[in-house]
């Protein structure tokens, strides 16, 4: 039992960490918004072997367990990447067959849970739009993959990560303004009412986290608990960062909408909070598994 | 990241399984903070101790079984689980002790933790003062070197188990004329000391469950002073970190809560409005965070780490969930919440116990207001002023 990632797995969550926020910035994000070119990020995922985290050995993959992409996906998360990054290399690739695996792949897995996909992912599909102006949403086709069950579970995972990760930015983010922001002569983040509320999101974060390393691992009952967990977080970092921001956080113009948009968009994605409530009523409420001490790791 | 028992842990958890079986009361002791129950719950440490159950994450020497944490929550999942008793020595066992093995000396070890496996001496903490809560560096109770003694004199408060146990552990400002977070050392105190007065308080359930207490020139020996003189603040600040943090509140506990809320529930589902579920599931839900979060903390410690300010998180965590699991149990049992009896007769008035109880644990051990306090400023490094 070391419920840590090991070294290695930590370097290569660390050096993802690093290229998204240094690719990914504010200015990029910015930009995009405003309808400008940005950097084309695809090359550079292959390059870093990002795409094949999960992929097989044998098909030049790193074979990386789920629970290290969820490492990265909250990295994502947190740097705000609005490309189909975390579905390529955690949803797709590892259901994708052997022979796909030589080639670039740019396809989503169908299923019921995610009923939006990105453009880049459908060969043709209606447009909608989301309220996060980086998501460029087509509706999927009906129906399901194969797979769909198993990709349903790296779904609910790797956006539960993404959540925390967009969680702590927004934590970040509001430290930072409170730091800056005097009133009453001083910053208000000197004022409890203000510490208490960053607090309590710190607190969610810290207890949400390694439910969705567990839920990762041993999949069943942990993964429903780790999708509404983190979607209960990212609601809480998203209404008290608002809060923190005051009037600012209601503009356009500070970057804080950009994360919390992207926390209301995959807080619905692969599976809301009532798909998974449900299934924690069928296990906990209406199912006959025994639960308390020594059930959890066992 | 592996997160497998080995077949030595499954092999242990089995053994637990077993004494416990055998050797758990089959009705619950009651009350320790009652004369009766108090005595019932030594004889229960004891019978623990006898067969080296009590502390099974300590070293052999001192009455354990040199088990590493993650057998200690192996143990504290079956302990739990069986329904044993509550631990009356906890807070020598659980806050003391590690104190001790970081900051004691041999002698101080050798005398002081044998007797606390063994239920012989049970212990209270002495910290707060009427005039210092949550402001604890406005600590007053003074101790005055006189040879190879320290005259304490002052009034300590709050002080858990302190009626019934044999001692305390206070924190007193041994340098005259030193203000705040300087000047403090700890003592390691008999509470049948000559000068020492106790007083029961009475707790919400009515039973005295802590005490205050009277020091009038009480000699203590300069051995017990516990870490260095004048040096007591981080000596204390280690202590509240297991207080926090992992030791004193395991999930365990939590989890066998929520396994019978869910249980009451079952029982009692065709008269409850359809938001009451969704309580259950969140009480159960948190209970499974906890756990996994306290895993995650104890591969950290195991591998080095110390634990520092995020044990604040781990109180407001454990502290909030408890409150709200104990409200949803009273939310269930409606009209006969108020009853002592309780609505079911295997589980007669434990939950209106345990949501007073609950209610406490957001005071205890630093409030949640501190905690929040801490947490913003040292992990989230918002301003202090």
């Amino acid at each position: 039992m070391d419920f840590r990632f090991t070294e290695g797995q930590q370097d290569l969550i660390d050096a993802a960490k690093a290229f998204f926020d240094g690719e990914n910035t504010i200015e990029r994000m910015r930009k995009t918004v405003a309808g400008e070119q940005v950097s084309n990020l695809w090359p550079q995922f292959a390059q870093l072997g990002l795409l094949g985290i999960m992929a097989p050995e044998s098909a030049g993959g790193l074979e990386q367990p789920l629970v290290v992409m969820a490492g990265i996906a909250e990295a994502a998360g947190y740097a705000g990447v609005s490309e189909p990054y975390v579905e390529i290399a955690g949803i797709t690739v590892p259901h994708a067959k052997k022979g796909e695996l030589s080639g670039p792949i740019q396809r989503a897995m169908l299923s019921d849970l995610r009923p939006y996909i990105d453009a880049s992912l459908a060969e043709s599909g209606e447009v909608v739009n989301s309220i996060d102006p980086l998501r460029n949403l087509v509706k999927a086709k009906d129906g399901n993959d194969e797979n769909a069950e198993s990709a349903n579970v790296h779904g609910a995972i790797l956006t539960a990560a993404q959540l925390i990760g967009l969680s702590q930015r927004m934590v970040d983010m509001s430290v930072v303004y409170a730091k800056d922001r005097h009133q009453f002569g001083k910053p208000i983040g000197s004022f409890q009412a203000v510490k208490h509320q960053l607090a309590n999101v710190y607190t969610q974060i810290e207890f949400t986290r390694p439910i969705i390393h567990l839920a990762a691992i041993k999949g069943g009952a942990a993964v429903h608990n780790a999708k509404v967990a983190a979607i209960d977080t990212a609601m809480l970092a998203s209404e008290t960062a608002i809060q923190v921001h005051g009037g600012m956080g209601y503009t356009y113009e500070v970057d804080l909408h950009l994360f919390m948009k992207r926390a209301w968009a995959l807080c619905g994605e692969w599976g809301d909070r009532n798909y998974h409530m449900k299934r924690l009523e069928d296990y906990v409420l209406n199912g006959d598994a025994e639960l308390g001490p020594g059930q959890t790791f066992n | 990241m592996d997160i497998g028992y080995t077949s030595a842990q499954k092999q242990f958890r089995a053994e637990v399984q077993e004494w416990l079986g055998a050797h758990a009361p089959k009705t619950r002791l009651p009350s320790f903070d009652t004369a009766e129950g108090f005595e019932l719950h030594r004889e229960w440490e004891r019978t623990l101790a006898k067969d080296k159950w009590g502390n099974v994450n300590w070293p052999v020497e001192y009455g354990g079984r040199g088990l590493d944490l993650i057998s200690w929550l192996i143990f504290e999942e079956e302990y739990y689980r069986a329904d044993a008793p509550l631990r009356v020595s906890q807070n020598g066992i659980f806050l003391l002790a590690p104190t001790i093995m970081e900051y004691g000396t041999e002698a101080q070890k050798a005398r002081f933790l044998p007797p606390m496996a063994s239920g012989d001496e049970i212990w209270a903490q002495a910290w707060s003062e009427p005039g210092a809560g949550s402001d604890m560096a406005a600590i007053r109770t003074k101790a005055v070197r006189d040879g190879d003694h320290y005259i304490v004199t002052g009034q300590k408060t709050w002080s858990s188990r302190a009626v019934f146990a044999d001692w305390c552990f206070a924190l007193v400002r041994t340098e005259e004329g030193s203000e705040r977070h300087r000047g403090l050392s700890k003592l390691l105190i008999p509470l049948d000391s000559e000068g020492l007065t106790r007083r029961p308080i009475a707790q919400l359930d009515g039973d005295p469950g802590f005490a205050e207490l009277f020091f009038d020139e009480v000699r203590v020996p300069a051995e017990n002073l516990l870490g260095p003189e004048h040096g007591g603040w981080g000596v204390a600040m280690a202590t509240a970190g297991f207080e926090r943090g992992l030791l004193l509140r395991s999930p365990a506990r939590f989890q066998a809560a929520a396994a019978r809320l869910v249980k009451l529930y079952k029982q009692h589902k065709d008269r409850l409005s359809s938001g009451v579920g969704e309580q259950v599931i969140l009480a159960w839900m948190n209970t499974e965070r906890f756990c996994a979060a306290t895993y995650k903390l104890v591969s950290r410690v195991k591998a080095g780490a110390s634990i520092s300010s995020e044990s604040s998180a781990n109180k407001l965590f454990w502290s909030e969930m408890d409150r709200h699991l104990h409200r949803t149990a009273m939310t269930i049992m409606g009209a006969q919440a108020e009853l002592e009896e309780g609505l079911d007769t295997i589980q007669n008035g434990r939950w209106l116990d345990g949501y007073m109880f609950s209610l406490a644990g957001p005071i205890y051990a630093g409030t949640n207001e501190i905690q929040r306090n801490i947490l913003a400023e040292r992990v989230l490094g918002l301003p202090r002023k």
